[in-house]
Formats: structure tokens, C-alpha cells, sequence
């Protein structure tokens, strides 16, 4: 995956103004695993991490104490969020989500992965234009839903006037809870082309969206307390992790051998234990 | 192309049988006990999703509600930050949308994009910030020109493919269409040509009605349907190198158009004779009988024994 980073310079150094405070200052770095070799995992990573307002960073290395390792690279490149892409067995594809100095942090599942390089996804938009994030009413339904809607706008959304967006807006985010998960969605916003010109005063009536990708559904596992570990605030009642389908799924496949062998034996019992009558012409014929 | 295809979002369908089984086989007796104690629980079991669910939530699942709270006052931006920091809109979902329903799904979602994107563009028009690029401004693309290119590649050989299947089509129906027409048209001429049969046949039993009395008058009454030189017309097509009686259409002289067999039967011909009768052939004639050049009178050597 070389998806190296190109930027070395953190983009926190953005010019301090006098209205400072009005504006949020927030960086995200964005890591990838080191035994990372799913192809998703890398698309989802360019695609989102990849709108230039936010770092790229090299995979991380070290196994254990992964947790530490990220909080004080976040610390060494002055950032205030971090998105890491944990991947493990090569095809489960985890997301985590932090705001970094102390917390909280998000740990998802991602699944239902549509990379951006699919042709069928046939929009295209600007290359660090910042996002309009619209999210589903239902966001408000539960405390986690609201912080985590509180995180994914401070994540996902472009700040103003960073270095690099552009001025323009081309594209949608779309972020809705169905069936307790989150999914994604990526629009271009098009209008024909000879209507651009009305488009500045008239109304949107004419313009369609189209699909840029990347597609994933996100289902949340835990939300933590500090970045990258602390105290459980929430766990998802409802989740099974994969590893644990898998193994059902196996055991189930285990089970067919057994239970044909199984049905042999009790055959061949209820056989003697039930054997035929003599049959009174079987001699008939014989003479 | 205003609406993008929803592609099928291949990763989830296929597992869907097995693991409606799986939840069985998890939770038998959770299952059994459900109806009685959780009924509204039933509802989360059923949607499934590309992934598994417990059937039932699990009961030491951790939701600490006030630290959650206490941690999104800690990250939240302050109340003094404008909407054009953060950009977001919140988008009514009128009714719960069904997960395993792509098509509504997807649905769902381009509503809740292009509602919001209404929104954004009145708040943006109100501030008086500029809201589509302008045509004129060209900028680094998050997908590459070649990949561009390649997508619109697809899109071409898809179109492609959808004309050229419609063309096949069209011929297809044609053909039936020519089908059904040379049927109509055998069916009308058999019909004509009962016709004339038939009306010969009257004229006939008239005739014989009336006793042939009118038969002096040179035929007059007969008006048949075919007098009228309609029936029996010829059709105008011409047949090149057709006789006009043939009614093989030309296949006879050719014969059967096979060349070899063709020349080998010639050959025969020639060797052994061909048509009429073969006795007439070897009568003497008049002109036979006459014919004295294969006498020759001088010649003595052949029957000598016998001449002398």
C-alpha cells in the first residue's frame, strides 16, 4: 500500500486571526495498519482521509501498545483527530475514529465496502472542496448517536478557510442510521451545464446528484472514553464480531459429517433391532 | 444519466439465508422465549443485516448515557460557531427504511442527499457565498482524468451494448412481422384460387341446368370471376432465365444445381443413350435400308468359303 503521505507539514498552522475562537481548529491524521493488505481498506482510506485537509500518515508498526503508539504520533503532528483503519485476518476492516487529546473515540465495524475506483460510481468532484454533511433526524434519537454525529461532523467536514479546500461546494456527504448502522454516501452535486450560469440566482430545480463513492455502512462496537482507549462509555448490545459468525458458520459445516455418520449407526441399529419377518413364499418357487 | 445505478451492493445479499439459519441455530430457546417477555424485540431480529445480530441485546452491554453526554459537551464546538463552520443538515427520514430493499435504500439516501443539498444552497445563497464551482475553474479532481476516462469508456460500451440488443431485437420482431405476412398472402392466394375453381364449377352446373340451351349464343353468359383476366394474371415479377411454363422456377435446367453429379450425367447420356424409346432407335428405316455405304461389293475376302 504506498500510500505514503505527501504533506509533511500539519495543517494546524493555519493562520491564527483575531476571531480565532469563532472557529474550531481541527486536523485529523489518518493511519492505516500495518498488515493492511485488504484493497478496500486502502480506497476507503484515500478516499476519505485523502480530501486534503487531513494528513496521511505511513502504516504503524508496532502490535501491541497500538493504542499509545497513535496518540503520540497525533500529539507529534499537533492534530486534533484521528481516523485509524485497523484490518485484521486480511478481511475484517475495523474503524476508528478519535478526537485525540483525551477522547472520545469510536471503534467500528466497516462493512458493505464500495471503493471509489468501482466504475459504476461515475461522479467526480474537487479535490479538497468541503463537504455539505447531511445527516438523518434519526441521529437524534440516543445520546451516542448525537456524539457520534458531533464526531463525524468534526471529522468529515472540511474546515473553513483551510489552506487547501477550495471555495466551492460540489459534493454531499450522506450519513443515515438504517438497521442501527451507519452508512455512507458520496454525491456530486451536477447541474446541466448551461444552467450554471442561472444556478447563482434561480433555484436547484434541475440539478441531480451523482454517485462518487466510497460506499460503507459502519457499525458501531464500543465508544470510549479517552483516544484510543479509556473507559467504555457504550458497547452495542447487538454485535456479534465476525470471527465469532465464522466460527458458527464452521460448525455448522463440522457438524454435516458427524451427523451423516451419526444417521449410519442409528440405521443399522433400528435394523437388528427390528429384524424383517420370514418371508412365507420365499420358497414358493424353488420346489 | 441523472440518477446513478445503484450498484447491487453484492457483499451483503448472498449470506442472508444462512444466516437467518445461524440465528436459529444461536438461540433457540432466546427465540422461544422472545414473543412472551420482548415482543417488540422481534422487530430487531428480523431486520438482518449483511452481519450478524444477536438476536436479543446483550444484558451487560455498557451505555454510561451521562459520560456520553458529558463527552460530547467536551468535543462539541461553542454555540458561537456559525453553520458555515460546520455545514451540516439535518435531513427528515419520513419513514424507517428497509434495510435488505436496495433499491429503497439507496433511495432514501439520494432523497436525504438532494434535500440537503437544497438546504446548504438556500443558506449559502442567504450569506451570499458562491456555491457550485464555475465552469471556468479548473482544479485538481478526486478521481484522475484517466480514471475519468475509463468510467466513461464503460458507460459507452454500456450504451453500446444496449442499442446493439435492441437492434437485435427489432430484426427479430421484423422477421416475425415478414413471417406473418407471406403467411397472410399464401393464405389469399389459395383462397383466389379457390375461387376460380369455384366459379367454374357454378358456370358449369348452369350450364348443365339450362341444358346447354345458350350454348349458340358463343358463350356470352359466361362471366366467370377469372373472365376478367384478374385471377390468372401473371405476377409481375419477372423470373430471369425461367421458361414460361416452369413452374419448378428455373430449378429443372438447372438440375439441381449440382455441378458434378450434373456433368456425370451427361457423360451417361452420351454413353448410354438418353430419352425416348430406345426400340424406334434400332428399327431399320426407309433410309437405313437404302444406304449402301457400308457395302462394298468388290471385297471377296470376307466370305470366302462360303462364295465359292
Amino acid at each position: 500500500m504506498g500510500k505514503k503521505r505527501k504533506h509533511s507539514e500539519t495543517v494546524a498552522s493555519a493562520p491564527a486571526k483575531k476571531d480565532a475562537p469563532e472557529r474550531p481548529q481541527r486536523t485529523i491524521l489518518g493511519w492505516k495498519d500495518k498488515n493492511n493488505t485488504n484493497n478496500n481498506e486502502a480506497q476507503v482510506t484515500e478516499s476519505t482521509v485523502g480530501f486534503k485537509n487531513k494528513e496521511k500518515d505511513n502504516k504503524v508498526e508496532s502490535k501491541e501498545s497500538k493504542g499509545a503508539t497513535l496518540n503520540e504520533l497525533v500529539e507529534l503532528k499537533s492534530c486534533s483527530s484521528c481516523l485509524f483503519f485497523e484490518c485484521r485476518k486480511q478481511k475484517d476492516l475495523y474503524l476508528w475514529m478519535a478526537k485525540c487529546p483525551n477522547g472520545p473515540s469510536v471503534k467500528f465495524l466497516v462493512n458493505a465496502v464500495h471503493t471509489m475506483e468501482e466504475l459504476k460510481l461515475t461522479g467526480n468532484h474537487l479535490q479538497g472542496s468541503r463537504p455539505i454533511l447531511t445527516f438523518s433526524s434519526n441521529f437524534d434519537k440516543n445520546a451516542h448517536w448525537k456524539l457520534l454525529k458531533e464526531m463525524i461532523t468534526q471529522i468529515f467536514g472540511v474546515p473553513k478557510e483551510h489552506r487547501k479546500s477550495k471555495p466551492y461546494h460540489d459534493h454531499v456527504f450522506v450519513f443515515s442510521i438504517v438497521d442501527d448502522h451507519i452508512w455512507f454516501r458520496n454525491y456530486q452535486i451536477s447541474v446541466p451545464h448551461n444552467e450554471s450560469i442561472k444556478i447563482a440566482r434561480g433555484g436547484l430545480e434541475n440539478s441531480t446528484l451523482i454517485e462518487v463513492g466510497p460506499r460503507f455502512c459502519l457499525n458501531p462496537i464500543k465508544i470510549f472514553g479517552g483516544s484510543f482507549g479509556g473507559p467504555t462509555l457504550y458497547e452495542n448490545p447487538f454485535y456479534i464480531s465476525p470471527n465469532q459468525i465464522r466460527a458458527i458458520e464452521k460448525k455448522k459445516k463440522a457438524g454435516k459429517y458427524a451427523k451423516k455418520v451419526k444417521a449410519k449407526t442409528r440405521r443399522k441399529v433400528h435394523e437388528l433391532s427390528n429384524p424383517l419377518e420370514p418371508d412365507e413364499f420365499a420358497d414358493m418357487w424353488k420346489e | 444519466m441523472g440518477l446513478p445505478k445503484k450498484g447491487p451492493t453484492l457483499l451483503k445479499k448472498k449470506k442472508m439465508e444462512d444466516d437467518e439459519e445461524e440465528i436459529a441455530d444461536l438461540s433457540p430457546e432466546v427465540s422461544d422465549s422472545e414473543p412472551e417477555s420482548e415482543p417488540e424485540l422481534e422487530s430487531e431480529s428480523e431486520l438482518e443485516d449483511e452481519d450478524l445480530k444477536l438476536a436479543e441485546p446483550s444484558k451487560n452491554a455498557i451505555y454510561n448515557t451521562d459520560g456520553i453526554i458529558d463527552k460530547l459537551g467536551d468535543i462539541s464546538f461553542p454555540d458561537n460557531v456559525g453553520w458555515i463552520h460546520r455545514l451540516s443538515v439535518d435531513i427528515d427520514q419520513e419513514q424507517e427504511v428497509d434495510v435488505n430493499d436496495d433499491l429503497a435504500r439507496e433511495l432514501a439516501f439520494y432523497n436525504q442527499a438532494l434535500e440537503g443539498t437544497r438546504k446548504a444552497f438556500e443558506k449559502l445563497q442567504a450569506m451570499g457565498l458562491p456555491f457550485l464551482r464555475p465552469s471556468d475553474y479548473y482544479a485538481e479532481m478526486v478521481k484522475t482524468d484517466s480514471h475519468m476516462e475509463k468510467v466513461k469508456g464503460r458507460l459507452l460500451a454500456e450504451k453500446r451494448r444496449i442499442e446493439e440488443a435492441e437492434e437485435r431485437k427489432k430484426t427479430r420482431e421484423a422477421k416475425k412481422l415478414a413471417k406473418e405476412v407471406q403467411a397472410q398472402k399464401a393464405k389469399e392466394r389459395a383462397k383466389q384460387k379457390k375461387e376460380g375453381i369455384e366459379s367454374v364449377k357454378k358456370w358449369r352446373k348452369q350450364r348443365q341446368q339450362s341444358g346447354f340451351a345458350k350454348d349458340d349464343d358463343g358463350g356470352k353468359e359466361m362471366d366467370f370471376s377469372f373472365e376478367d383476366g384478374k385471377a390468372f394474371e401473371r405476377s409481375g415479377k419477372k423470373r430471369p432465365g425461367v421458361m414460361p411454363g416452369d413452374r419448378s422456377g428455373g430449378k429443372m435446367r438447372q438440375g439441381g444445381g449440382k455441378g458434378k453429379s450434373q456433368k456425370k450425367r451427361e457423360f451417361r447420356n452420351s454413353k448410354f443413350g438418353f430419352g425416348g424409346r430406345k426400340g424406334l432407335k434400332k428399327q431399320s428405316t426407309a433410309e437405313a435400308t437404302n444406304d449402301f455405304r457400308d457395302f462394298k461389293k468388290g471385297n471377296v475376302s470376307g466370305n470366302k468359303k462360303r462364295k465359292r
